[in-house]
């Protein structure tokens, strides 16, 4: 006992990384896909799909991209799951990018979607438009009721009929790795526009108030929140659709049993060894 | 054939675009090891690339649509409010004066400006907000189940205790002491949420790079061994250290 102890004290680091590193990595190899399981939504995330359900074929909803490659991981697969779920329902998605670093990647997700199959009826101007980039400070604009997108973005497209302002707007969804989307859940006091989030699992915490008072109507946090969406779309219209979220999750969840592990051990370690000093 | 195509023919090919994230990824990754040279090459490439990266979409989507454009317009039809164009490029040149000493002091008409905008457009704002958050506590509490209910005291007392912690005009003795020690738990609590998520978010980093991997395996064994076999080499015969102790060598 008093062996094992001293050799746990002293574990190498690099071991506790590759323990953490196959536990990641094993299950998303191929022949492991028993692994991957659905998660259950949580009502946050689903009020967010609930909010797109009730739209109707041609509504508009607006897309703030607030995020770069830093915070791909977790916010692209709900942006993914997100359009392709507007797609599905036929309403006009307008995305802005709030952030430079994140322009083409998003224009290639939509790219990358649109060049499906099932997606090739989606055109640029009709369906869905890439309204660019406005910087961060000053995009407060936007809010006001007055602007025209067209005007202000000096966009052409069939996509602009019937939606001029933001109060032509039926949802809006922002994308974030920060506190930016503070901003707009502020705003939306004084504009009353539906306002719902994807934020990465750091930030969550920090906007659940929000929740409780309605200011947001829905939240997809990290991950976790991304692969909650894309089981609700799976099992609204696309049976079997595993996005990168759910791909994820079983890494998720091993990962956190062995850290788990680990911290559950090292604190076992820690009072034995306080209790042996005295 | 022009110097884009080219570019793109080097860079945009199929051995470019799935060997060099594999290779980059595994680069980086090799400091779980120890700090190696490999490791830095990875570090200053990424740097580079993005500062390089920033500039061309600094360029593209902001110095050309919001000034260039716009003034190249003033010269084709001219309006008086266009002159406002020519004002805000002033402004932003002030931040110029932060590199000298003593004329520093002209910087501060551009944060004079930025500030005063800022604290008046969002001050009425946050106002409301606060109002807002505060108007949804004051609501009837036997509203809904008793969970519901006790939610509205934890959240009524739980604020009331934290707020406490904070206040030093009297020791924290007695009820005071007792209800700050309540504030403590409830920011603990707080804190490991937060803790719990970023962890979460941490690892969701992570497994975006192994998906990446794994969706290139040939290239991800190839790296791998490649940078094993370095590594050995390098810390065999070439960086001769002694034994790092094992809380000095991550900071």
């Amino acid at each position: 006992m008093k062996k094992i102890l001293e050799k746990l004290k002293k574990i190498d680091r690099r071991i506790i990384y590759l323990v953490v590193f196959l536990s990641i990595i094993i299950p998303i190899l191929p022949g492991f896909d028993f692994l991957i399981f659905p998660v259950a939504p949580t009502k946050e995330t689903k009020a967010i799909f609930d909010e797109i359900e009730i739209l109707n074929e041609g509504d508009a909803v607006f897309i703030d991209w607030a995020f770069d490659p830093s915070s791909k991981a977790e916010l692209l697969p709900m942006f993914e799951a997100f359009f392709k779920h507007c797609m599905k329902k036929k309403v006009k998605v307008f995305i802005y990018y709030a952030t430079i670093n994140g322009i083409n990647l998003g224009k290639e997700s939509v790219k990358k979607i649109t060049a499906t199959e099932e997606f090739s009826w989606c055109r640029e101007g009709i369906h869905y438009i890439n309204m660019e980039y406005v910087p961060i400070a000053a995009d407060i604009r936007i809010f006001n009721m007055d602007v025209d997108f067209k005007g202000t973005y000096k966009k052409e497209g069939k996509i602009f009929e019937g939606v001029e302002t933001l109060r032509d707007i039926d949802y809006m969804i922002g994308l974030s790795g920060s506190a930016y989307h503070f901003t707009h859940v502020d705003m939306q006091i004084r504009f009353n526009y539906k306002f719902g989030i994807a934020v990465t699992g750091v930030m969550g915490p920090d906007f659940v108030p929000y929740l409780q008072t309605g200011q947001l109507t829905g939240m997809a946090n990290g991950l976790r929140g991304a692969a909650e969406y894309e089981r609700l779309v799976s099992d609204k219209y696309e049976k079997n659709y595993y996005g990168s979220a759910t791909k994820g999750m079983s890494s998720l969840t091993f990962s956190h049993l062995v850290i788990f592990g680990f911290v559950i051990v090292g604190n076992i370690v820690y009072y034995m060894d306080k209790r042996k000093r005295g | 054939m022009d110097l884009k195509a080219v570019l793109d023919n080097i860079f945009l090919n199929d051995i470019f675009v799935t060997w060099i994230p594999v290779l980059a990824t595994i680069m980086i990754m090799s400091f779980l090891y120890r700090d190696n040279p490999l490791y830095k090459i990875g570090e200053n490439i990424f740097i580079g690339v993005s500062l390089g990266y920033g500039w061309i979409l600094s360029w593209e989507y902001i110095i050309h649509p919001f000034f260039i454009m716009p003034v190249n317009d003033m010269f084709v039809e001219f309006h008086f409010w266009d002159i406002t164009n020519i004002l805000w490029f002033l402004l932003a040149l002030t931040m110029f004066f932060r590199f000298s000493r003593k004329k520093a002091w002209v910087a501060n008409y551009y944060f004079g400006f930025m500030f005063g905008y800022m604290a008046g457009y969002y001050i009425p704002i946050a106002i409301q907000n606060i109002l807002r958050q505060s108007t949804d506590l004051m609501k009837p509490m036997n509203q809904g189940s008793f969970f519901e209910s006790s939610k509205w005291i934890v959240i009524i007392f739980g604020t009331f205790a934290a707020l406490m912690y904070f206040f030093f005009s009297k020791p924290h003795k007695g009820v005071l002491g007792k209800v700050a020690r309540v504030g403590i738990v409830v920011m603990m609590i707080f804190f490991g949420a937060a803790f719990g998520s970023t962890v979460m978010g941490r690892v969701s980093l992570f497994i975006d790079r192994a998906l990446l991997l794994v969706d290139f395996p040939m290239q991800s064994l190839v790296c791998t061994v490649a940078i094993i076999i370095y590594l050995i080499i390098y810390f065999k015969f070439f960086k001769k250290e002694e034994k790092i102790a094992d809380d000095e060598s991550f900071v």
